[in-house]
This record gives C-alpha cells, structure tokens and sequence, in this order.
C-alpha cells in the first residue's frame, strides 16, 4: 500500500480545509444508514434497561460506539455489575488499539490536541472511510474529522430520536437490519481485496475468528484474529519476491 | 449514581483504546511494523463481518447457522466489487436476504 501524502495541517489553506472537511462529511453518508436505526434502537433498549434519558444520550456522546453501548444496554438490564461493565466495554473496544495504530503514520504530523479530538470519534465505519482517502492520496486530517463529526452528530440526533419517539420505533432485529453492519463493512473492505496477499489476510482472519468466536467467551477473537492474520500478512510479504506481487 | 460512573468509566476505558496509539505512534515506524500495520484494515473488518454472517448466539453461546445472511453477504461483495459503491453494496444485500426469507429460507 501506498503511503498517502503526509500534509502538515498548518501549511494547508482555510479554503482547502474546509473543503476535504465537507467531503468527508458527505463521505460518510451512505454509513448513517446503518447508524440511524440503531441509535434509535440503542436509545429504546436502554430506556428499557432503565437508564435515564439524560444517562441513554450522555452514553452516545461520551462513549460513541455501537457495539459497546448495545452491550452495556444488555448488562445493565441483566444487572450487572459497573466493573463488569467497564470491563466488557475495554474488551469490546480493544480493537480500536489496531485501528487506531494503522491510521496513525497518516495524522503523524498533526498536532497532539487535534490527534486526541480524532481519537475520540474514532469508529470502524469513521476510520474505514478517512483510511481509504488516505490510501487513495487525498486524505488529511481536515476530511478525518468531517467523516468523525459528520457519523458522531447522525449518532447523536437518531439517540436523540429514539428517546423521543421511544416505543412507536419497530426493531430493526425484526427485518434483518442487524445485517446492515456486516453489509457496511463488506462495502468498506472489498476495494482493498484487489490485492492478493490482502485477500489471504482477510480469509485467515475470517476463519479465526469463526474459530475465536465459537471457542474463546466474549469478544476477544476479534483482537486476537486481527493481530494474528495482519501479522502473517506481514510476515509473508516480508521477502522482496513476494512483495513485488502483493 | 452508580449508571453515571459505570457510563464514565466506560467513556474512559473506550477513550483510552482510541488514543492510545494515534497519540504514542508518532515517530517513523520501523518498516517491519508499518507492513503489519498495513494489513490491520483487512484484518479486523473480516473478522467482524464473517462471524456476523455465519453465527447466531444461542443464549452465552455462538452457534454456526447457514442462513441467507451468508448469500447476502456474497451478493454484497460481488456488488461492492464491481462497483465500489457502499449504498449499492448495502441495499443488495438487504434485498437479497429479504427475498430469500420471503422464499421461507
């Protein structure tokens, strides 16, 4: 892969920021799709499991992650223990360790503050996007942070949403829209598997973490089969023959 | 009480997770490191898209379930391929597991 051009935010123009900040904005659109129904469900579910309205959007707003809030919905519901909730939701999140690292050598030339502010909307489907314009050429940190603000303000407002519309909501488990995540992924991953030693990586990862996922409790296989089939991606194209093909 | 300090430690830990690495990650990495590292997109997103088609929980138990999420989820990939569009790639797959569940699959 290509390394995208690394642009010191302080050279570029307000003009030229505020344009890569609109285009990431609009970027990410076709992914609110999948956020809208379920940041309205997510804020059903947890009315349900009685947290507050003011607890279910301050979850939203703080924590910004689906898959953990959804979690976190559950146990609070089950009772749970705070601890056993914290924890759970450092398990789930753990993979943004990886993510975070592999988009790092593209914002290595931001300044702190604003890698902490991108830090804090980084998602699957926010680094998915603002990682692909970077592999393409055309990333900078002014396009990242429209692709973060534009998916934390949908999240926002459908939360938002579904506490004021509450139970008029349908769930969405009932028409299969849960798939709206791995078919969102699927739209992110694709264009990468045009090369082929990505294709192997992608295929290792997917059967360990079947294999993870039907052996190991919790969510750990998703780290595990991440570290795991990148690294042997790495290690096969580790020698110059193999990496003129990959 | 206790639900706000459980929703701040949660803000924390999850924070944490994601700033870790932008904000230690700063100088030249060693090449070794940089390939891993390159692979890490591929990695994570199959290993959060295979199990989501293939697998159902069963109460605190996954069970492998052949359903029409998996063609789905092909016919998804197949429109992703061809046309690099996400919106496309998303609505196909709906339509295709809509049909076939309509079909009694």
């Amino acid at each position: 892969m290509t390394t995208g051009e690394l642009q010191p935010t302080e050279q570029v123009a307000p003009a030229t920021r505020w344009k890569d900040f609109r285009a990431g904005f609009i970027a990410i659109m076709p992914i609110w799709l999948g956020s809208i129904p379920f940041g309205a469900i997510y804020a059903v579910s947890a009315l349900n499991a009685g947290l507050t309205p003011a607890q279910t959007l301050a979850m939203s707003l703080l924590v910004f992650g689906g898959a953990a809030q959804f979690t976190a919905v559950g146990l609070f519901a089950a009772g749970a223990t705070p601890l056993t909730i914290i924890i759970t939701t450092l398990i789930i999140n753990m993979r943004h360790m990886l993510l975070a690292a592999s988009i790092a050598p593209y914002i290595q030339r931001s300044a702190a503050w604003l890698k902490g502010v991108q830090a804090f909307f980084l998602t699957d489907e926010s680094y998915a996007v603002a990682l692909r314009r970077f592999l393409e050429g055309g990333g900078s940190p002014a396009y990242q942070l429209g692709v973060n603000i534009s998916l934390y303000l949908t999240w926002q407002w459908s939360t938002v949403a579904g506490i004021l519309l509450g139970s008029i909501i349908p769930d969405p488990a009932a028409y299969g829209l849960e798939l709206i995540f791995p078919l969102t992924f699927i739209g992110l991953i694709v264009p990468l598997l045009r090369k082929r030693t990505n294709v192997l990586v992608a295929a290792l990862s997917g059967a360990l973490a079947i294999i993870g996922a039907l052996t190991i409790p919790g969510s750990w296989y998703i780290l595990i089969a991440g570290i795991v089939a990148s690294g042997v991606g790495a290690w096969i194209t580790r020698s110059p023959a193999m990496k003129r093909e990959a | 009480m206790s639900t706000w300090l459980t929703i701040l430690g949660m803000a924390c830990v999850t924070y944490v997770t994601r700033a870790t690495m932008l904000l230690v990650l700063r100088n030249e990495m060693a090449p070794w490191l940089r390939r891993w590292l390159d692979y890490v997109p591929v990695a994570v997103f199959a290993a959060l898209i295979l199990p989501q088609l293939l697998l159902r929980k069963q109460g605190d138990t996954q069970m492998l379930v052949l359903g029409p999420a998996i063609p789905a989820g092909i016919v998804a990939a197949l429109v992703s391929w061809r046309t690099n569009n996400i919106l496309l790639t998303i609505l196909a797959g709906l339509l295709v597991f809509w049909g076939l569940r309509w079909l009694g699959m």
